[in-house]
């Protein structure tokens, strides 16, 4: 009683086909693509709106500093040494860049959805409201009476004094020459700046410090008298000037991110406070040596998941670990982009290990366009180990708040011969520490932002 | 159960490349390890109890029909890792190729032990192999 072979096999490779699937399957395997793609979307659009999705991308931000911010201020110096910065139109029609930046930034302002309330001024002695117009017509056509000179210290008293609110900024434009009395006031002009923006003893301030230069067309009133009072038919340099960002911290940091991200690197931050950015090791973008995702869910590979431990299963001198650090810092000011900035800046503190920074490098065209998850980053660290401890050791990634640099290179101790000196600002960089003593602890100096790693042996 | 294949599979090196790691030892391993168990007594069962008892075929139980078995069971196990590398998305390696001859070589142990075991309930092959 013989049947077809065939069918009599059936049920045995039915059997067989029923066991195939595996009991440790990936359900998420397709959903891993679907994600990635959407996580992809999400970059893009920050990219193109940074503006409005980089605030409310911040985890720690509390709910009622979501949402644009109360009020901007805007004040424009008029005084007397502004005025070659915006000359009157004349036949030739010729205007300074400080004329089309401004112009510019004030319609950016004015435009913005990133704030409720938008007010003017313009600053003589004190304050005086102006409109969104009448500002700007002083700009493009030229200060109509110049005030007599302001003093810098007397501005900020008053802005942080009077116009300080939560959730709104005040933002400076002037060219921040500050003439102390005489010359043995000098030492005094770090305190000076201290004491105006601590008058009001706001404990969340910040300050965002922009320097741009412009051709300038006029009188220019060094701050140190001691070749001439003035210099007329000024100037065959550039000068510089600032726009000054004042408000709480939280405030500050979201008007940066929304009007002025495109601002040039010649910038600085005191008293902002940013998160963490988003980051994760890489496990297979120029990874080298025996290393994997210590964490225990690593094998699921979640789409968007970031990893911070490295398991390492060999290394020595001759066999040395590299891994990949991927950060976007997409939500921080453009300055901590600059790869100057993080090559001399970024730091790592482990214990019982010779980790180095081996590189610092930007997204590119390649990084961007890849399925995997360096897609999702803008900057890369790559890190070298050859020597580790015997156990699991923290591994912190570290930017360091350090001056920039621009700051010593625009400051001049006598701008009485502007011309020979160039596009420098007397005392800058007194002012900005003056800034500094308000903004920041001295004696324990925060960190932009820090990234735990931990380094560990295989199991 | 875990550790049990991993000791098993790491017999032969830790996998490569040393990235994919978390994913061969928590999923390829225990896949394979189980399908290969599953597999080998799938066929054995067949070979003992569907060939050679239910379906009561009396000229399939020599010892080149059970060595025919041995084989395929092999095959089975190597093309397994193969499309389970592939289904894992782990990065192509020769070690994947090591891995399935690994899993080819436990299949036929795998085959061979469950045959010692379970010749005796068999009616027509209780004595194949030997």
């Amino acid at each position: 009683m013989q049947r077809p072979l065939s069918s009599q096999l059936l049920p045995g490779l039915l059997a067989v086909a029923l066991l195939l699937p595996g009991c440790y399957s990936r359900d998420d395997l397709k959903s891993d693509a679907g994600t990635t793609k959407a996580a992809e979307t999400t970059e893009t659009s920050a990219d193109k709106a940074p503006a409005a999705s980089s605030p409310d991308a911040e985890p720690s931000s509390a709910a009622a500093t979501t949402g644009p911010l109360k009020q901007v201020n805007v004040f424009l110096e008029v005084s007397g040494s502004m005025e070659g910065f915006m000359p009157k139109t004349g036949a030739d029609a010729q205007n300074t860049r400080f004329q089309q930046h401004i112009v510019q930034f004030l319609s950016d302002v004015n435009r913005s959805a990133s704030a409720q309330r938008k007010t003017f001024y313009r600053i003589k002695e004190k304050p005086y409201r102006d409109s969104y117009q009448q500002l700007e017509t002083t700009v493009r056509e030229g200060i109509r009476e110049p005030a007599s000179s302001t003093s810098i210290p007397a501005i900020l008293d008053t802005l942080v004094s009077h116009y300080y609110q939560p959730n709104a900024v005040n933002v400076l434009i002037s060219d921040f020459i500050y003439a102390p009395r005489n010359a043995g006031a000098v030492p005094y002009i770090k305190t000076d700046i201290t004491d105006a923006l601590n008058a009001a003893g706001r404990s969340d301030l910040a300050v965002s410090v922009y320097g741009h230069t412009s051709d300038f067309k006029g009188a220019f009133y060094p701050a140190m008298k001691t070749a001439a009072k003035r210099i007329n038919r000024c100037c065959d340099t550039d000068i510089p000037y600032y726009i000054w960002v004042i408000g709480p911290a939280d405030a500050v940091r979201r008007f940066d991110a929304a009007l002025l991200k495109k601002a040039p690197n010649e910038q600085a931050h005191f008293g902002v406070k940013y998160s963490a950015p988003a980051s994760s090791l890489l496990n297979k973008f120029q990874n080298q040596g025996a290393w994997y995702y210590g964490e225990k869910d690593a094998s699921k590979r979640t789409a968007g998941a970031s990893y911070h431990t490295v398991a390492v299963s060999e290394v020595s001198a001759q066999q040395p670990i590299e891994f990949v650090l991927g950060m976007n810092l997409q939500p921080l000011p453009t300055l901590y982009h600059d790869l100057g900035y993080l090559k001399s800046n970024l730091q790592l503190v482990g214990q019982d290990t010779d980790a180095k920074v081996v590189s610092v490098f930007g997204a590119t065209d390649q990084t961007r366009a890849s399925s995997g998850p360096e897609a999702q980053y803008t900057h890369f660290v790559k890190i070298r180990v050859t020597k580790m401890g015997k156990a699991a050791r923290p591994l912190q990634v570290i930017l360091q708040d350090k001056r920039p640099m621009w700051i010593t290179q625009w400051t001049t101790k006598n701008d009485s011969n502007i011309n020979q000196v160039g596009a420098k600002t007397f005392a800058l960089s007194s002012l900005v520490d003056g800034v500094a003593a308000v903004t920041t602890d001295e004696q324990d100096q925060a960190p932009i932002f820090q990234i735990p790693l931990t380094l560990q042996p295989a199991d | 159960m875990q550790s049990f294949f991993r000791f098993l599979y790491e017999l032969i090196g830790t996998p490569q490349p040393p990235a994919d790691t978390p994913v061969y030892r928590q999923i390829v391993f225990p896949n394979i390890g189980l399908l290969n168990l599953g597999i080998s007594l799938a066929l054995v069962l067949i070979f003992y109890y569907v060939i050679n008892k239910a379906m009561g075929v009396a000229t399939f139980n020599k010892l080149r029909h059970w060595t025919l078995f041995l084989v395929l069971n092999a095959l089975v196990a190597f093309i397994v890792v193969v499309w389970q590398a592939k289904a894992q998305q782990v990065t192509d390696h020769s070690y994947i190729y090591w891995l399935a001859t690994l899993n080819a070589v436990y299949g036929l142990l795998f085959y061979f032990l469950f045959s010692v075991i379970l010749r005796k309930g068999s009616t027509n092959a209780s004595t194949t192999p030997f």
